[in-house]
């Protein structure tokens, strides 16, 4: 369901390139969850930003649903739905309006995108807030608001970068249900986090990207067994300070 | 989905999101319908109540003496006098200091003086005595403010015919009370005066005219010059940017700063159907900013009686004109939206936003602030000066003066221009990568050279800006360089103009380029072309100056032809001979030949061939080719010529066969115009007429011009499609 192949993103600096992603290689079977983990400044962002179409590949290519994320970019959104911690939401409207105007650009007619907007308030229990600004919801709210954004067009494909960051107990709670929810009813997840406890719980794969390289991939299993740790903290401090040559994968992948 | 739908669903939300903000409403509907009847009304009232309050307060004066001394006896003396006046007269007539009755009817002066001279009856006085010993301690109790006016009589008061009575007044001017209380006092002393003067007058019975001998009518026949009717242009033009700022942060940093930025690329929408879509949201706002600004001050203006004050005598605000108004406002809106949109697009914060607004405020209000200046007019450098001609040509519209077509198009028309290339630059801005998400520093990237990537050929942005720019700067230079005539007169000016061509419409454009790495032989065109395609160039060159010809013709007998243009083409012509042919074909043929292509169709036609289609691009650059000649009897067929050389350019993939045709059009041209025996096949203009060529010449051109360009079209390469690649 999602391939990419030696992907590269740099970007200009004084005196160069950086290179913020350096030879991505991986690929995501259809109903997998698959977490990629690493520190700040890893690429994780670069990384899904890239296979969202948002920004262009320096060099390699990378395949979402069937479609090349350089030279199909509005293909690719129309399969998936995006979230973050940081995701906002226009304070002036409210969330009935909001998944309506999100259902319209998705390529609906307006009484779809109305349907489609009731549905949505209904099957996330937002009945009670659905006409309020979501100026003045809570963040619980807000984050029932913003999945229903993501759904807005019923993606086969999540892409949530750090989708948890931040959040209070309840929210992070909302969010982890929701992605279990998403996994169980056979969704394509690509999902990067800080919080490892959280990779261990949902992933059913695990990537490791350290200064823009994949240092490994595969079951938690596997990597445990790799490396010989139980923990994917252990696991991944580990593999860090082995560096490139632990680049290879883990196991034999999907 | 299409763009038209896409953009639509685009600007809903984006409105109906700006409209419920509270900001937006206060800055858009809130200041303009208040500030203008409580800037205007609310000031002369504050001036009207201040002013009476003065007059009404008693005046304290320091004195020699006691309240019972002479001097106070001198003064209660002429307060008996004055008091006698307004009980005798109680619609006394204006006092007048000189013996010359005078009177001035100006339109924008005129009215204070003369509501309170003509007022029903004099205002009561109020004395009140300040006794002091001394001039000295008059003065000082003036000074600290103890006293309002120090009056001092030489000698005590009397009306004796054969003495006059000298009074010193000692005031402070720029103490307001000081200085009205020394008017009042003046104007008590010039009542009682006059009412002197009546009485001796009509005891020895003398007519009215014995003192006075003239009676002075002085009309201003100036252009208005109020102070409001100077300003309000530039309040007008300044209300429709800060109805600009607010729309334009908050879609743009403000969208970035929420957090929504980076949903919305997440969707399948196009960032050019983003922009355009948010752009045309600030537009409206801005737009309907101008039209409530308008709406307040015409409704303050007729309402609050400000008719006199804003324009010539009697005719006050034309008020058919304000659809006219509006509609200049228009592109200047746009102008200004896209300005703002580019410009707070860099901004990742709205507090950034407004820090990098506020240089672009100033930046507008130099040439906004000169056009406000009285002396400044409508006319040569000012139409193309961004925002000021739009200052002007609203000042003239506002005071209903005439504006003529080629005036209000050229404004228009630049302002247009500009609008583009600024609408280029925010569509560029806002889609750049390192705009969107900051993951470096946006502006570092876009102009730091280092950061630069080399690019085959000149972006849209880039050519529109350079285009832009150019505009004003050909403007200015040409009037410049035609105002500082030497003793070789217009012929110098002329040879000036064509050796500065290279300069503007080459060397700043490739400096331009060379700067942001484009390959220059991409950036102006330079690419070979076939056989077929240079044969079919000749063919063109040396045909299409008859079908220009012919069309100048018919438009001439057709639309007829002003005796400006008539008496410039005459003049043009005569010059023309005084060039010899040598110089003639190298300024008039080569030189426009080679830099008019390489900059409208090399530089600007080249970077349209990315994103916009065939003829869109084509008509666009013709257009602009067009205007850039600053001759409107001459656009039609400049246009025409412009689009011809662009679908040279455009098939050819070359500028090279379109500066052969372009060098063969001119040259034949203007030789025809200046050694007409050498032309004599052509029927001889008999006293300015001009006559269609003979109908086999003609169709012999139009057979030749044909075959051009079936060689031209047959010569495109075979990449070449019908649209934009």
């Amino acid at each position: 369901m999602v391939v990419a192949d030696n992907l590269v993103k740099s970007f200009p600096v004084a005196g160069g390139q950086k290179r913020a992603v350096d030879g991505l290689s991986f690929r995501v079977a259809r109903g997998e969850i698959f977490g990629l983990l690493g520190p700040n400044g890893a690429g994780k962002t670069t990384t899904l930003r890239m296979l969202s179409g948002m920004i262009l590949p320096t060099s390699g290519s990378a395949r979402l649903a069937g479609y090349d994320v350089a030279t199909q970019p509005f293909e690719v959104k129309r399969v998936l739905g995006f979230l973050t911690a940081n995701t906002g939401l226009y304070l002036r409207l409210t969330p009935r309006e909001l998944l309506q105007y999100f259902a319209e650009l998705h390529g609906m007619d307006r009484p779809a995108a109305r349907r489609r907007a009731e549905h949505l308030v209904d099957w996330l229990d937002m009945r009670e807030f659905a006409d309020l600004r979501c100026g003045s919801l809570s963040t619980g709210q807000r984050q029932r608001v913003n999945i229903g954004r993501v759904l807005v067009a019923d993606p086969p494909v999540l892409v949530m970068d750090e989708p948890t960051l931040g959040l209070d107990v309840i929210s992070n709670r909302l969010i982890l249900d929701f992605i279990r929810r998403a996994g169980d009813e056979g969704k394509t997840i690509l999902l990067s986090t800080h919080y490892l406890d959280e990779a261990e719980m949902l992933c059913d794969r695990i990537g490791f990207l350290h200064h823009g390289r994949l240092i490994a991939e595969g079951t938690l299993e596997e990597l445990q067994r790799r490396t010989g740790l139980a923990r994917l903290s252990a696991i991944f401090l580990k593999l860090a300070a082995e560096g490139t040559e632990a680049a290879a994968p883990a196991g034999a992948g999907s | 989905m299409t763009f038209r739908r896409r953009v639509r669903t685009i600007y809903g939300k984006e409105l109906v999101d700006l409209l419920r903000d509270r900001r937006t409403l206060i800055a858009m509907i809130v200041v303009p319908i208040f500030l203008y009847p409580v800037l205007m009304l609310g000031s002369l009232q504050a001036i009207t109540v201040q002013t009476q309050a003065l007059g009404q307060r008693a005046i304290i004066v320091a004195g020699l003496g006691g309240a019972d001394g002479p001097q106070a006896e001198s003064l209660a003396h002429l307060q008996y006098e004055y008091d006698r006046i307004r009980a005798l007269e109680p619609s006394a007539t204006p006092a007048s200091k000189a013996p010359a009755a005078s009177s001035e009817s100006a339109p924008g002066d005129a009215p204070a003086a003369e509501v309170e001279d003509s007022a029903a009856s004099p205002p009561p006085l109020q004395l009140s005595w300040t006794p002091c010993a001394s001039v000295e301690e008059i003065e000082q109790c003036v000074r600290d403010r103890s006293a309002h006016v120090g009056v001092v009589f030489e000698e005590g008061l009397t009306f004796s015919p054969d003495r006059r009575n000298r009074i010193r007044i000692l005031y402070d001017r720029e103490e307001p009370r000081s200085a009205t209380a020394h008017a009042r006092l003046e104007d008590v002393i010039a009542r009682v005066a006059a009412r002197i003067n009546d009485e001796r007058r009509e005891a020895l019975r003398l007519p009215a005219t014995y003192f006075d001998p003239f009676e002075v009518t002085a009309t201003n026949l100036a252009s208005p010059s109020s102070i409001l009717g100077q300003i309000l242009p530039l309040i007008l033009v300044l209300m429709t940017i800060t109805g600009a700022i607010y729309p334009a942060i908050d879609i743009t940093a403000g969208e970035r700063e929420r957090g929504t930025l980076e949903t919305i690329l997440a969707c399948p929408v196009p960032v050019i159907d983003l922009i355009v879509g948010k752009f045309l949201v600030v537009a409206t706002i801005a737009i309907l900013g101008a039209a409530l600004n308008l709406g307040s001050v015409c409704a303050t203006v007729y309402f609050g009686g400000f008719n006199e004050l804003i324009a010539t005598a009697g005719q006050g605000i034309p008020y058919g004109q304000l659809a006219l108004i509006l509609l200049c406002l228009i592109p200047f809106a746009v102008l200004m939206s896209a300005i703002m949109m580019a410009v707070c697009s860099y901004a990742r914060t709205f507090k950034e936003a407004q820090n990098y607004v506020t240089p672009v405020i100033l930046a507008v209000l130099i040439p906004g602030g000169f056009a406000a200046l009285p002396a400044t007019e409508l006319r040569g450098m000012m139409l193309v000066v961004p925002v000021g001609n739009m200052v002007l040509l609203t000042r003239e519209l506002l005071i209903g003066a005439p504006v003529g077509t080629s005036e209000l198009l050229t404004v228009l028309l630049s302002t247009t221009l500009y609008a583009s290339a600024a609408v280029a630059v925010a569509a560029k801005v806002f889609g750049k990568e390192s705009v969107v998400f900051a993951d470096v520093e946006s502006l570092r990237s876009t102009f730091d050279r280092r950061l630069i990537q080399p690019s085959p050929r000149p972006s849209l942005t880039m050519a529109l800006v350079v285009t832009a720019v150019l505009f004003p700067a050909w403007f200015f230079l040409q009037s410049w360089l035609q105002s500082t005539r030497g003793a070789e007169n217009g012929l110098g000016a002329l040879r000036r103009t064509f050796a500065a061509m290279p300069v503007m419409f080459v060397a700043v454009p490739a400096l331009v380029a060379a700067y942001w790495k484009v390959d220059l032989r991409g950036a102006f065109g330079l690419g070979g072309a076939s056989v077929r395609a240079w044969a079919g160039a000749v063919l063109l060159g040396m045909s299409s100056w008859i079908v220009a010809r012919e069309m100048v013709v018919f438009q001439h007998n057709w639309f007829g032809m002003s005796d400006l243009a008539a008496d410039s083409a005459a003049a043009l012509e005569r010059l023309l001979r005084d060039l010899s042919p040598v110089e003639l074909v190298i300024l008039l043929g080569l030189i426009p030949a080679v830099c008019e292509e390489a900059l409208f169709r090399g530089f600007l036609l080249g970077a349209m061939r990315s994103g916009v289609r065939k003829m869109t691009a084509i008509a666009a650059s013709a257009a602009v080719f067009a205007v850039f000649h600053f001759i409107l009897a001459k656009l039609p067929v400049t246009f025409l010529l412009g689009a011809m050389l662009g679908w040279v350019c455009w098939t050819t993939r070359s500028i090279l066969p379109g500066v052969i045709v372009h060098f063969m059009h001119n040259t034949i041209l203007t030789l025809s115009a200046a050694h007409r025996e050498w032309f004599s096949f052509l029927p001889q203009p008999q006293e300015g007429a001009q006559d269609h060529l003979p109908a086999g010449v003609v169709l012999s051109a139009i057979a030749i011009f044909t075959a051009g360009c079936v060689l031209i079209g047959r010569s495109a390469p075979k990449a070449t499609g019908g649209s934009a690649a």
